[in-house]
């Protein structure tokens, strides 16, 4: 068999990941192919190369300052959620109280009136749209559902 | 996972914030590194990290205490180092003008544990491979995940775990074969 069926096996063979009967095939491929056996030992080289590279440990100092900042933003994501939810409480409270009140003054103009109205009607629509476009995109993210792996 | 792993955890769960504490510090260094192989840009990196760590937080309610905590914080760490990559990629410009590396002309092996000149090269090829190789050759021969695991991980065949595993190591042959000559 051409040496093109099986050097694309040669990595997992090299792994130990490949069938037995696969592996028995390549063996005696092997045996009469310099090419591949030579190809086979590369491989090998490379991935003793790799396996050799560990990555740096920080030093004490350096986790330390790593730990503060993951504690800080953990802190800060509260902050958001609590801005954010108090900002959407009071614009939502304090919008419902200027359109009761501008309603119901009869000083104020219709123009004014049906203006401001349609500003709070574009507010609205605009939150709704984020709102659901956000929840569309949490149905069809890899991200939500690798998370609950 | 040490049985003191399952206890931090577990605490973790219940809302103890200092548990994390020594979870964040045991993995930190991994965490950076593997960041580091998949943005090439060490600052970039810690901050990439650092952003799962909290992803990993927020939804520590969802972690099966039983399994080991670092390859479900890693899958966490994937899609940050992704969303980022991909916003790389439709920013490109602003990106650039903001400092972050291009992996391809700024790789630097700062994260990795030993140094010398041969490592440095394997690094520099390693960074400049594209994004399913580096993250194959990441989970199997930093993160010793096994062809099995990985394939669970990306959800992928075996069989393609194979064949992009091989495909990996000859594109890092021939960029380390381009940089010698």
């Amino acid at each position: 068999m051409s040496c093109d069926l099986f050097k694309p096996k040669l990595s997992a063979y090299l792994d130990g990941e490949l069938p037995d009967d696969e592996r028995r095939s390549l063996e005696q491929h092997l045996a009469s192919c310099p090419a591949c056996t030579r190809e086979l030992a590369e491989l090998k080289r490379l991935s003793e190369d790799l396996n050799m590279m560990r990555f740096k440990e920080p030093g004490d100092d350096e986790l330390q300052r790593y730990w503060a900042g993951v504690y800080n933003r953990m802190e800060r994501s509260i902050g958001w959620i609590l801005l954010s939810a108090g900002a959407i409480i009071t614009l939502c409270y304090g919008a419902f109280q200027l359109v009761e009140h501008l309603v119901r003054d009869p000083a104020v103009s219709v123009a004014l009136k049906i203006g401001v109205c349609a500003l709070i009607a574009g507010v609205v629509i605009l939150f709704v749209s984020l709102v659901r476009e956000r929840l569309v995109l949490r149905k069809v993210d890899r991200y939500s559902k690798e998370i609950e792996r | 996972m040490t049985e003191n792993e399952t206890a931090l955890l577990e605490r973790c769960q219940a809302g103890d914030r200092d548990a994390f504490g020594p979870i964040v510090k045991k993995y930190a260094g991994r965490a950076s590194g593997a960041a580091c192989l998949l943005l090439g840009c060490p600052q970039e990196a810690l901050d990439a990290s650092q952003e799962a760590f909290v992803r990993a937080w927020r939804n520590i309610g969802r972690f099966n205490s039983s399994s080991p905590f670092y390859p479900w914080y890693s899958t966490i760490l994937r899609n940050v180092c992704r969303s980022r990559l991909r916003w790389r990629s439709r920013h490109k410009t602003v990106a650039l003008a903001e400092g972050h590396a291009n992996p391809s002309t700024d790789a630097d092996p700062a994260c990795l544990a030993e140094r010398h000149e041969r490592r440095d090269r394997m690094w520099r090829a390693l960074v400049r491979l594209g994004d399913p190789f580096r993250e194959i050759i990441l989970m199997y021969h930093f993160h010793d995940m096994s062809y099995r695991e990985i394939a669970a991980a990306l959800g992928i065949p075996i069989g393609t775990v194979m064949s992009r595993l091989h495909s990996a190591r000859m594109a890092l042959r021939e960029k380390l074969a381009g940089d010698t000559s």
